[in-house]
């Protein structure tokens, strides 16, 4: 089969939200023999970019992201595995967490998503996360990227101790830290020593990125 | 709330308002004051006696009728929340392995379970104390908030893709819960119900779904209410405000991401309109200037009652809170 169809089967498997298409099309991929990278970064990530944009211009909402990223993980559960050991998907590494004191967690997760579909390993410190343990994640990970959220206005004092730990850590001349979250602002993330506030996912993706 | 033509709009929180300042200075503080009724009111009714405000309200959080349907709930501290640390139901539409809404606890049963039956209790006592100079707001959770709490919001919103008759069904089943809380309120001396429906904002759902995943169990909770209400939702409202409007609530509370002239214009005075003083900015971080132009902008596009946009942050400095009373008050 053509690698074209098929990248575009896969980038298109997610924009339509079909988790089992995604995981067929990965599998007919392997099937016929094209690199996992390649299937990756020029089929699902493809897909995950346009569903990212038109979220972020408010064209989808939420539940479609949802289950688009769904069908994303479903192909990378695939396609993952048959990466040669001494072949490295990527270099970069980020951080996500919810900040503690607070539990809501989808937006973390869409930027988890889409800084994995941006080709970024993510550790994932999960939320109610002390910032202790954002700290100790960011230095075992070495990662160049810190992503922090918080929904609720209480906990944006949480945010403000995580970055203050990041900075008594030694380690924030090595590391951007983006926050979002309803109740942050670009004038907050300047505020408490973050360099950026993301009004959406795919607007922290373009950030870092620019940055590295 | 009648929309009634008056010299200056009041200027009262109908979102949260439980300031550290407040909790000293009346000494009811988080976390007791979640689950003791007269240390609730006497903290509900602090945002008067403090700061002028011409509103007293309880309780302080979204988690009351989620714990008493089942979910583990950490308390929180003085500076923080309640959380949720669990759910309840099985809802997993990505392993398609669901609960069924047929078990729920018996309603008069949840009425007097834990801080649903504190809320409820509090409200006898600010009406007692506070009811006659000052309106009193019993705070709770919408349907489609709550349920995303018993089941994991996330789950829910994927399931409004994939099945959004299934995630009709246990909104509809739990929308009773919140209208026979907001009625015991109303019943025990609140003068209006203040409902949040923060997952039903246009962060998650398409306006287009708001009607259907979320506003009509909106309405069957508060358009037969015995007394008034006010639907507040969070973010960008604009989109859904006709759709709030639909729900037969007397009023509508938004955010400050809604511009205070477009929220009057697209409101069309259908209903009462409330807000929409940044919580983050001004209130929690901008001077006490920023507070009061923010506060008279709202006054003079319209709004009907002069409110913070979304629930105060606690640290939100009281000099901030009073420059919002000054500014509508003189």
């Amino acid at each position: 089969m053509d690698e074209k169809v098929i990248l575009k089967e896969l980038a298109d498997a997610v924009i339509a939200c079909d988790p089992p298409r995604a995981k067929a099309a990965a599998e007919t991929a392997l099937k016929e023999g094209m690199d996992p990278v390649t299937a990756i970064n020029e089929g699902l990530v493809v897909g995950m970019g346009v569903i990212g944009d038109n979220y972020a211009e408010r064209k989808m909402y939420l539940p479609q992201v949802l289950v688009a990223a769904h069908s994303m993980y479903e192909g990378l559960d695939v396609l993952i595995p048959a990466i040669p050991k001494d072949e490295s998907l990527t270099s970069k590494s980020a951080v996500t967490a919810v900040v503690q004191g607070d539990v809501h967690d989808i937006g973390k997760n869409i930027v988890k998503t889409m800084l994995t579909a941006s080709g970024f390993i993510v550790c994932d410190a999960g939320k109610d996360v002390p910032g202790a343990e954002v700290v100790k994640d960011m230095l075992d990970n070495k990662a160049e990227v810190v992503c922090l959220s918080t929904l609720m206005t209480p906990t944006m004092e949480s945010m403000q101790e995580a970055v203050k730990m990041i900075k008594e850590s030694g380690y924030r001349d090595k590391v951007i830290i983006t926050i979002g979250g309803p109740p942050t602002t670009q004038a907050f993330a300047e505020e408490i020593g973050a360099d950026h506030r993301d009004e959406n996912a795919q607007q922290c993706v373009k950030y870092v990125n620019s940055r590295l | 709330m009648k929309q009634e033509d008056l010299d200056r709009p009041p200027v009262a929180v109908f979102t949260t308002c439980d300031t550290i300042d407040m909790m000293e200075a009346c000494g009811a503080k988080w976390p007791e004051a979640h689950s003791d009724p007269q240390k609730m009111a006497t903290l509900g009714c602090a945002q008067a006696d403090y700061f002028g405000l011409e509103s007293v309200r309880a309780g302080f959080c979204l988690t009351e009728e989620a714990e008493a349907l089942g979910c583990p709930i950490n308390m929180g501290t003085q500076r923080s929340s309640p959380m949720l640390k669990g759910h309840p139901f099985t809802y997993n539409p990505m392993k398609k392995i669901y609960d069924e809404p047929d078990n729920l606890p018996d309603i008069d049963e949840f009425l007097n379970t834990g801080r649903v039956k504190t809320a409820i209790d509090a409200m006898a006592i600010m009406h007692k104390t506070h009811g006659e100079d000052y309106v009193v707001i019993g705070g709770n959770t919408g349907p489609f908030t709550l349920t995303g709490h018993l089941l994991n919001t996330e789950n829910l919103v994927y399931s409004v893709w994939t099945e959004p008759e299934r995630a009709q069904k246990w909104v509809g089943a739990i929308a009773p819960y919140c209208k026979a809380f907001g009625q015991a309120m109303l019943d025990n001396g609140a003068d209006v119900v203040q409902m949040s429906e923060p997952s039903a904002s246009t962060d998650i759902l398409a306006p287009t779904d708001f009607p259907v995943q979320s506003g009509q169990f909106v309405k069957d909770c508060l358009g037969g209410l015995k007394g008034m209400s006010i639907l507040h939702i969070c973010g960008d409202s604009a989109p859904i405000i006709p759709y709030m409007l639909d729900t037969n609530a007397n009023g509508i509370s938004v955010e400050e991401k809604v511009p205070s002239e477009k929220a009057v214009e697209i409101a069309n005075h259908r209903g009462c309109l409330v807000g929409n003083v940044g919580c983050a900015f001004p209130l929690f971080k901008g001077t006490p200037e920023d507070v009061a132009a923010a506060a008279r902008r709202s006054r003079d596009a319209g709004f009907n009652i002069i409110s913070a946009g979304c629930g105060v942050p606690i640290g939100t400095p009281a000099d901030n809170i009073r420059a919002l009373v000054k500014a509508i008050k003189g």
